[in-house]
């Protein structure tokens, strides 16, 4: 999967119209120094050695902003149904908003694969996937309010900017594919907090995400393509800007940095190409393209597979702009619409990840940034809920067709083997073969992590 | 006596009977039900294993007795005897939101009624080894003050040098010398004429020569000939324009805040840019420029005119604001780190912001000075100043206080009028429906709501309201509607006015806040909703004319006194109340208060007035006894100009930054600029007027193999132009350049934008594309520097963007203008581009590019394919 840096030699002889006509072959020496510098030794972003090994080498991460309700999903709570309307002191915790009496979830659950885990009937898809998904019935977070909620799950912090976990992960681990963005955002429209999702911070600013609003593989990427000259002109442009460039080093010898930029210039050239033939979900046969349905979400999760098997780092696709997860008010009606909406595209990309052989050394996360209440909000809405929710994990080395961890008998706090953000952070790191504790950054006088001072891996999902 | 005392203790409180001798039977129950549960559930993250880990949570171990008694953060842990004070059963129990231990879930029952037996019983607690709860804590200032970086800076005399092929020009070249007689290395030689000019055009203006400059710099022969450019260069006001953007990095500088919710963007953010860039060009003398960006408004001696007075307050005026709604405390906390953090880094090099949650790990800090920082701002608040004296500030006050009060004036005749003719209108309700019924069962558009308001005498507006209205859910969720919306079509006019009758009495009789008025009057769809507007155009009687034409008139008078709102400035106003310590950085956990104040381990100046504020804080960072002020900027300059400090972590002076590579040249620049009046411009022409500064950026092995990063400077450092100056520069060199000075931003993302890159927007939420591309900070934090990274994207931009293709198309045609054959106008680009003319082979090139056919679906000439080529180059990227 690795994509060697290409040497000068190579250059030389793929080019060859160009120059030939040109003949600058002469002008181009120095070829060693020019390997040199593409070896990675000024490449930020060239693999790295983990801490450990590895069990997954890419992230997907599903992220269902705006919080799904955990009793309407994946934590089936038949006490709810029993109590319905009643307000037990227990359920009582604080929220962002007043709530009212328990709420039955308005969904049947289902028990599904092998290992019998009950699924809500909105994500039947999903439930046949079971099997290879360990779902997490305890996590927690700090906030009930999507801003530090957002923050806290993306970038391990609530309030002031900090770098993301796809910048954590491509600074520690560099990526596979040179000719691609390392960490990559899709989301149509902008979530609410926006850019600060898959913001770099104080990590230098080529561990950014690289927000993709418009899965056109013309406008995935910055001036991915040259409205004024046609791919022969630019190539001669090109050669003879590396001639020039040649020239200029003659007299600088020994400056990686010019080497790096000429290097620099020849990828971006094949990454015109490379960039536009990984977004282009067109290319997929047309029994894989209907597998994962139609619309934004599905294109996404397609082009998320496209994007890993050539080696991208961290591949993040928010279900939609804003919070589309946020039903305060008719649960029902809202999860059910999105739950149609993504059920087919989920499965189809664990399955497609499976087929490919990449749901080993892929790990998914599925999950929104808090959970809902349990009890209701208006008539049948939900407010947020940081106490307790639930996420899954699949594939990456994590066990499949197993639960971790439990809430309260209302699904409304983790009580059972809790599982905070910051212990998420770090189990994912440390499938990834990071130590999030040695994964450091040195910025104003001290040394930054993912997750502060916190984080335990939850050692009993690992394979 | 005594003994009879003891024991009548010993009854009363089980503390001292367990201190005394514990039975076999309690130290048995103690190894049974409770250290096994401590050193499973609680010893990971409170012993001293964990805290030699780094490990240790809320301070408190719970591996030793000493360690239970001591407590942590919120206090005792265990108070012997009392199952319902101390912390750990507390914890344990699950009770309290925010103290509920170990973190994965309650422990069972049995071993909470374990806990409470063992405690009620005088928690007997046979171990003694100590963990590290005895250590002592507490930072000693006076060592502390022994640190090279808060000892004053000593002026020592430039050592006599003598290196071969070199000539010393100033203390800086003998400082600089000396160190590579130390180090056995041999400078490089100095940069012939052409390329200093360049180097020092980008260094100083951002921009590169002309032609012209190149031609008349070559041409004087005299021994000033670099002195005379550079004084030209400093008088520049594109001078400000290009060192005004590096002081904005470290300012954070930005117009709006990463978070969107609950913040606006700030308008006037580019007056404090501007204020930077006259400050430079002024050559303001660097500790007023301090000043005036802490405490512009309380200086005694502040400068009368308001922009120079107060637009600096920006500094912190443009500070984070972060989200606040269940979390404001913690928001709060956050903002007030932003401060203390951007003022401690930016101005002393010195890393406070790690005192927030533990004294400082490495530098004499104690939490307590954190919050003594922190509390001078607690309670200020961002707001805008108006740049105009308190005088005309007070005139524009009243001024719009007259006007809004004349308007409102306005308003409430207008409502009277609406109110009259709602009120009216309500008591013919049922009118008004029967109208409305004709002209919802019109046949062809007769009768129209007009005709139908015409034959009832009632009036068309509403009629029309009513027509729209009863279509709405709003009308037919109304239970007091139901008869209205169960009348069938036929009914007969006595059913009609039944039900209408009905609504009427509803809505008369319905209270003002009831919901029939509000979905009938009070909505902006309610059928007698009447804006005032509508009021005025359609309802007015002449009655009520005369008395608004009055009204109006007079408003128009108001409206014409108030002069223009004067231009505002953001800025931070107020002084802080002072704060408690929050234990461990959370403010939910309030320790003891402590006063406002300066950092201990530098001098600070009395309180000018009962407490120090932020006067008094911009006084004690802008003196001469501050020991690290000038050095702080004095290698800041440094650093820009060579792309190394002295001190190569310019924001960090403390045990963990850097030591400087020379700290006796550190020390005499910052003693020698404050002595020449905190001079910037002095500062700049100390260094680049240095032999060191123009030497060649020329390679040597025996030199790489004793530092090769060029710590000590035995050549120059070629490097790539920051993005401002590569942009500007393909401005420029193309002719597109608009020069104009300060004002508010404009939009990088416009490929047809012509203004020096200084002048973009800067965006915190959404930093732009093309500067983040290049390696432009977050400006969410305070930079000391930036990296350079070298990635595709950017090179898709100089491949691929239109902006490219604009410079390219008209350095095309400006070139085009400068030569007959492909070969003269090939050497008039060179000349603009690099200063040079071309050599045999890169004008060969060029001519053979040129020649190429041309391609239909090419919209460049090949001559504008050609020009971008070149604004591609290394060679302009990259200055030597």
């Amino acid at each position: 999967m690795t994509q060697l840096p290409i040497s000068r030699r190579e250059l030389l002889a793929r080019s060859g119209t160009g120059l030939g006509v040109l003949g600058l072959a002469g002008l181009l020496a120095d070829e060693s120094k020019a390997a040199a510098a593409a070896s990675g030794a000024s490449n930020p972003l060239a693999p790295k050695v983990a801490h450990h090994p590895a069990k997954a080498k890419h992230v997907i991460h599903l992220f269902m902003n705006g919080g799904p309700s955990q009793v309407d999903t994946f934590d089936p709570k038949p006490e709810l149904t029993k109590r319905h309307g009643q307000q037990p002191g227990a359920a009582g915790l604080k929220t962002e908003r007043k709530t009212g009496g328990l709420f039955a979830s308005p969904f049947a659950f289902k028990r599904c694969g092998q290992s019998g885990i009950e699924v809500s009937e909105i994500f039947p898809e999903v439930g046949k996937c079971i099997d290879d998904i360990c779902v997490i019935r305890s996590m927690h977070t700090n906030i009930p309010n999507h801003e530090p909620g957002l923050l806290l799950m993306t970038c391990g912090n609530t309030q002031a900017i900090r770098p993301s976990m796809g910048s954590w992960l491509t600074y520690g681990l560099g990526t596979e594919n040179q000719n691609l963005p390392g960490f990559v955002v899709m989301c149509p429209g902008k979530p609410v907090v926006g850019p600060a999702l898959w913001s770099n911070s104080f990590l230098p600013g080529v561990f950014q995400g690289c927000h993709i609003q418009n899965l056109d593989p013309k406008k995935v990427i910055d001036h991915i393509r040259n409205a004024n000259v046609g791919a022969t002109t630019q190539r001669e442009q090109l050669d003879l800007l590396n001639a020039l460039n040649g020239v200029h080093k003659e007299t600088r010898p020994g400056d990686d940095q010019l080497d790096a930029r000429i290097q620099s210039l020849e990828i971006a050239y094949r990454m015109q190409t490379e960039a536009q033939d990984a977004f282009d979900v067109t290319r997929e046969p047309l029994k894989v393209r209907e597998a994962y349905g139609k619309g934004y979400f599905a294109d996404a999760c397609l082009t998320a597979r496209r994007l890993v098997e050539r080696g991208v780092r961290m591949v993040q696709v928010f279900y939609g702009g804003g919070q589309p997860w946020d039903d305060h008010g008719d649960i029902e009606k809202g999860h059910r619409a999105k739950a149609k909406d993504s059920d087919k595209a989920i499965a189809a990309l664990l399955r497609d990840l499976k087929n490919h052989g990449l749901l080993d050394e892929t790990l998914v996360l599925w999950g929104g940034e808090f959970g809902r209440t349990p009890t209701s909000e208006g008539q049948n809405g939900r407010d947020h809920n940081n106490h307790g929710f639930s996420v899954w994990l699949a594939g990456g080395g994590v066990k499949g067709g197993m639960t971790y961890g439990a809430t309260d008998e209302f699904g409304f706090a983790a009580a059972e083997n809790k599982v905070h953000i910051h212990d998420l952070h770090a189990t994912m790191l440390h499938l990834m073969g990071i130590d999030h504790e040695k994964l450091t950054y040195r910025y104003s006088g001290r040394d930054f992590r993912l997750t502060d001072v916190h984080g335990h891996v939850v050692k009993d999902i690992l394979k | 006596m005594l003994r009879t005392a003891i024991t009548a203790a010993a009854l009363l409180s089980p503390s001292l009977a367990s201190a005394a001798e514990p039975t076999a039977a309690q130290v048995e129950f103690f190894e049974k039900k409770i250290r096994p549960v401590l050193v499973e559930n609680c010893y990971s993250c409170h012993s001293a294993e964990a805290e030699g880990k780094n490990k240790l949570k809320g301070g408190l171990l719970l591996d030793t007795r000493a360690g239970w008694e001591k407590g942590g953060d919120t206090g005792k842990a265990v108070v012997p005897g009392k199952p319902n004070e101390g912390t750990l059963l507390k914890s344990l129990r699950y009770a309290d939101e925010n103290l509920q231990m170990p973190p994965k879930g309650k422990l069972p029952d049995a071993v909470l009624k374990d806990f409470e037996k063992w405690i009620a019983d005088g928690a007997v607690d046979p171990r003694t080894s100590t963990g590290g709860a005895t250590k002592p804590v507490g930072i000693d200032i006076e060592k502390g003050k022994q640190f090279w970086s808060f000892q004053p800076p000593r002026e020592s005399a430039p050592p006599a040098v003598n290196v071969p092929q070199f000539t010393a020009r100033s203390p800086v070249d003998a400082f600089v010398a000396a160190k590579w007689a130390e180090k056995g290395l041999k400078p490089a030689p100095q940069a012939d004429k052409r390329t200093l000019l360049r180097r020092v055009y980008l260094d100083l203006v951002g921009l590169p020569p002309t032609p012209d400059d190149v031609d008349a710099f070559l041409a004087d022969n005299s021994p000033d000939a670099l002195a005379k450019v550079v004084d030209k260069l400093l008088a520049s006001s594109a001078h400000g324009e290009k060192w005004a953007r590096h002081w904005l990095d470290v300012a954070r500088f930005a117009e709006d805040q990463a978070h969107t919710f609950g913040t606006k963007p700030k308008s006037a953010a580019w007056r404090y840019r501007d204020w930077v860039i006259s400050a430079l060009n002024a050559d303001m003398p660097y500790d007023r420029f301090v000043k005036l960006q802490v405490a512009g408004d309380l200086l005694p001696d502040a400068p009368e005119d308001p922009f120079t007075k107060l637009a600096g307050l920006g500094f912190l005026g443009l500070g984070a604001e972060y989200y606040k709604n269940t979390a404001a405390a913690q928001a709060i906390a956050e903002e007030l780190d932003d401060r203390v953090d951007t003022i401690t880094r930016g101005f002393m090099g010195v890393t406070v912001s790690c005192a927030r949650c533990h004294d400082h790990k490495f530098d004499p800090f104690p939490t307590k000075d954190y919050y003594s920082l922190a509390g001078i701002y607690m309670g200020t608040s961002l707001s805008e100043a108006p740049l105009v004296s308190p005088a005309e500030a007070k005139a524009y006050a009243e001024a719009l206080a007259k006007a809004k009060d004349a308007e409102n004036k306005v308003n409430a005749h207008l409502a009277t009028v609406a109110k009259a003719a709602q009120t009216k209108a309500q008591a013919q309700t049922v009118t008004y429906l029967l109208a409305a019924r004709k002209v919802r069962a019109a046949k062809g558009g007769k009768p129209s709501a007009d005709e139908a308001a015409k034959a009832e005498g009632v009036s068309p507006y509403f009629v029309n309201r009513w027509v729209k209205f009863l279509d709405t859910p709003a009308a037919k969720n109304l239970p007091e509607f139901k008869d209205w919306f169960s009348l069938k079509p036929d009914a007969d006019m006595t059913e009609v006015k039944a039900a209408a009758e009905v609504m009427q009495k509803a809505i008369m009789q319905g209270g003002k806040n009831s919901p029939v008025q509000k979905v009938v009057v009070n909505d902006k769809d309610a059928p007698f909703f009447l804006p005032p507007a509508d009021a005025e155009k359609f309802f007015l009687t002449d009655a009520d004319k005369p008395k608004l034409t009055e009204l109006r008139g007079e408003l128009d008078k108001r409206k014409k006194e108030t002069p223009p709102a004067p231009a505002t400035a953001h800025v931070v106003s107020g002084n802080g109340a002072g704060m408690k310590v929050y234990v461990r950085g959370n403010p939910a956990v309030q320790g003891e208060p402590v006063p406002k104040g300066f950092l201990q381990v530098l001098p600070s100046p009395a309180p000018a007035g009962d407490k120090f504020n932020r006067l008094d804080l911009a006084n004690g960072i802008g003196s001469k006894d501050n020991p690290l002020t000038a050095r702080v900027i004095v290698n800041r300059v440094w650093s820009w100009h060579f792309g190394r400090g002295l001190v190569n972590t310019p924001s960090n002076f403390g045990k963990l930054g850097d030591a400087p590579s020379h700290p006796e040249l550190l020390d005499w620049l910052a003693v020698n600029f404050v002595k020449n009046g905190w001079s910037l411009k002095w500062l700049h022409r100390q260094i680049v007027l240095s032999s060191v500064y123009q030497l060649a950026s020329a390679s040597s092995p025996e030199n790489d193999k004793i530092d090769a990063a060029n710590v000590y400077l035995w050549r120059g450092n070629r490097h790539r132009l920051d993005i401002e100056v590569w942009r500007d520069s393909l401005l420029f060199a193309s002719g597109n350049l608009d020069p104009a000075i300060g004002g508010p931003t404009f939009d990088l993302r416009d490929q047809n934008a012509k203004r020096r890159t200084v002048y973009a927007k800067i965006s915190r939420h959404e930093l732009d594309g093309l500067l983040r591309l290049f390696d432009f900070p977050d400006a969410n934090v305070t930079a000391d520097k930036r990296t350079v990274t070298t990635v595709p994207q950017q090179q898709l931009f100089a491949l691929n963007s239109e902006f490219m293709a604009n410079q390219a198309r008209a350095f095309a045609a400006r070139v085009d203008k400068l030569g007959k054959t492909d070969a003269e106008k090939v050497a008039a680009a060179y000349r603009i581009l690099f200063g040079r003319t071309p050599e045999t082979r890169e004008v060969d090139l060029a001519e053979r590019f040129l020649k190429l056919p041309t391609k239909p679906e090419d919209k460049l000439t090949r001559w504008q394919q050609y020009a971008q080529v070149l604004l591609a180059s290394n060679e302009l990227m990259y200055v030597d």
